[in-house]
């Protein structure tokens, strides 16, 4: 008898595993799932955790329930100034209904597809309704709220949960981007033209502040010593004429002695009488 | 016999004393060994639930799926698998981003730019070029392993925008000087708030501008302006090197000009007073002797004053007409000569 009840047990074991993997399955933290049978809903599940389905006759699919990132590709729209902007997005999603998404989207490349039309159509239409620098400027936060808001609703028919979009990039289509640089490099030549005059500005004024100090510091000097010069020469000639006034005769007398000493030099040529008081002796004793 | 018995058949002819101690020997491995073989494939399962934690990891335990605890480092037991699995999530390492270049996997001091990531609006339309680098750590394993699919990528993006916007509410001389310290600022916080909002249990440790710069195509323009600040400033310090130059000297000078006119101030006193003296002296003498010393004085004075001069002395008895040939004295250099001999 036993050697007919082994292989029994042995098989109705391996069938019950069978049947028990069959029937359950595993949520775990990063899914949602939901139950199908024959294509029909039966159930949704959010939470994660060991879960029981008939076997065979039911289905699970598996979503994400983490948050998802789609990237988008960078396009070019249209402002108020109809300027136009090269401008790349991203936006957060969660899958909120795995049911609806299932039947709607099915995969995730459809679904961040679909996600990209709805929001590339708002971003467009908003940013339309603004001018190009408040775009790059103040309402970069505000506008994207406006096109989350915006597509929330469209977004929702596909059991999506929109949580944001954000601008990564905002740049200037290439043909602009040239002229944004001769505009900066024209602004960067005139600020530097500016500062070398401000420094030649600034050299001249020191230079002939300098000049200025010097010329006023000599000319008081020079002012000075003029004034002390005729001190002097006030003070010389206040004594000579207290000396010389005890005898002005005789001061004249002398001071022509020395007055002949310095006229008659080398070269002076005399004509002398011979009665001459000098020479009055030369041909007479008397 | 077991189950086996099938594969006997088949070796029965052959050697039936051999497959009788094989037959022998299965029963007895199958009765003895059996139930701990059991035994041991069991202890074997519920040993695999044994598993380390790392120094600065975190354990993160699933039961059927469902997070249920956080292990710390150490050994750590859990129920086998089916039943609960572990996840680990090492919450020390500082990880990196690099936005705006990508440095070289060895060394590290070559760095590559990327320019798409690097170039971005300023707020006053102008295009500058920022590198960014962010350092991070997990701070949330759960939120880290089952928030948000893709962490990391998730960071870099959020990095972006924040860099980005800052960037964009200022102007570009505002962040490449002054501002650049409070632009910086101002994307931890940004990013830091991103990567909340979107749950990815990242916490960003350090935000660095590596390089904020004026783009390739206009970088030259920039430079000269930094050049034109430094000639401003070289011409300014040169004006104050003459001045420093000019004035001490003048100073130099006009001291100069002042002593020369106090010297001669005390020169001509002095000399005033010298010959004052010196007149006094003589007319005090002159006083004694009044005639005598004036007719010595004007000999004296006589006697070196005429050997120098030429003479020509006219007597005044010849009744000659004194004729002077005034305009010959000067030509005939030695003629006066002769005269004087006589």
């Amino acid at each position: 008898m036993r050697k007919t009840i082994l292989p029994l047990v042995v098989f109705v074991v391996a069938i019950g595993i069978a049947l028990v993997m069959q029937a359950a399955y595993i949520v775990n933290e990063r899914q949602q799932a939901i139950v199908l049978q024959f294509g029909e809903h039966v159930r949704t599940v959010q939470t994660p955790g060991l879960y029981f389905k008939i076997p065979f006759i039911q289905n699970v699919f598996y979503t994400e329930s983490r948050i998802l990132l789609a990237d988008g590709r960078p396009e070019e729209y249209l402002t108020l100034d109809k300027k136009r902007l090269l401008v790349d997005h991203i936006s957060r999603w969660r899958i909120v209904d795995p049911l609806v998404y299932y039947q709607r989207l099915r995969t995730e490349e459809v679904a961040v597809a679909r996600l990209q039309q709805v929001i590339a159509s708002q971003l467009r239409e908003e940013i339309a309704r603004h001018e190009f620098i408040t775009v790059i400027r103040e309402e970069r936060e505000a506008i994207m709220e406006n096109v989350a808001r915006a597509s929330r609703p469209a977004i929702a028919e596909f059991g999506i949960e929109l949580l944001d979009v954000r601008i990564k990039r905002l740049d200037l289509p290439s043909e602009v981007q040239e002229s944004v640089f001769a505009r900066m490099e024209a602004e960067r030549n005139r600020i530097a033209l500016r500062y070398r005059a401000e420094g030649e500005e600034a050299a001249r004024q020191i230079r002939a502040q300098a000049d200025k100090e010097r010329e006023i510091i000599l000319a008081t000097a020079q002012e000075q010593a003029e004034r002390i010069r005729g001190e002097g020469d006030a003070r010389a000639t206040a004594i000579y004429a207290a000396a010389y006034g005890e005898d002005p005769e005789f001061y004249a007398f002398l001071r022509r002695l020395e007055a002949y000493e310095r006229i008659l030099g080398d070269g002076a040529t005399l004509v002398l009488d011979a009665e001459s008081d000098l020479l009055r002796f030369l041909e007479s004793t008397k | 016999m077991l189950s086996f018995g099938g594969y006997e058949g088949g070796f029965a002819g052959a050697d039936v004393r051999i497959d009788e101690l094989r037959s022998k020997l299965r029963r007895w491995v199958s009765r003895k060994l059996l139930l701990p073989i059991v035994v041991l494939l069991l202890l074997l399962w519920i040993g695999s639930g044994i598993y380390v934690v790392g120094p600065g990891e975190v354990g993160v335990v699933l039961h059927f799926g469902r997070e249920i605890a956080i292990a710390q480092p150490g050994l750590n037991f859990r129920l086998p698998w089916p039943i609960q699995r572990h996840e680990i999530v090492d919450v020390q390492r500082v990880r990196s981003a690099e936005i705006g270049y990508r440095s070289s996997v060895r060394g590290g001091s070559f760095t590559q730019r990327v320019s798409e990531e690097a170039l971005m609006l300023t707020g006053d339309e102008n295009i500058v070029e920022v590198q960014l680098f962010v350092q991070y750590i997990v701070q949330d394993p759960s939120k880290y392993l089952f928030r948000a699919r893709d962490p990391e990528s998730t960071l870099r993006a959020a990095a972006e925008v924040a860099l980005r916007s800052i960037v964009g509410r200022n102007t570009i001389d505002y962040t490449m000087t002054e501002g650049r310290e409070d632009v910086q600022a101002q994307v931890r916080v940004y990013l830091q708030r991103l990567l909340d909002d979107y749950q990815t249990g990242l916490l960003a440790t350090a935000v660095q501008l590596l390089v904020v710069d004026a783009p390739d195509q206009v970088r030259n323009a920039f430079h000269d302006v930094v050049r034109a600040w430094e000639d401003r400033e070289r011409l300014t310090q040169e004006a104050e090197g003459y001045r420093e130059d000019v004035i001490p000297r003048a100073r130099g000078e006009a001291h100069q000009i002042i002593q020369a006119a106090e010297a001669y101030r005390e020169q001509r006193v002095l000399r005033a007073m010298g010959e004052a003296a010196r007149f006094s002296a003589v007319l005090r003498e002159y006083q004694l002797a009044p005639d005598v010393t004036r007719e010595r004085l004007y000999l004296e004075t006589m006697e070196r004053v005429l050997p120098k001069a030429e003479k020509f002395i006219l007597s005044g008895d010849s009744g000659v007409v004194p004729f002077l040939p005034l305009r010959s004295l000067g030509m005939a250099a030695d003629e006066p000569e002769r005269g004087s001999g006589r």
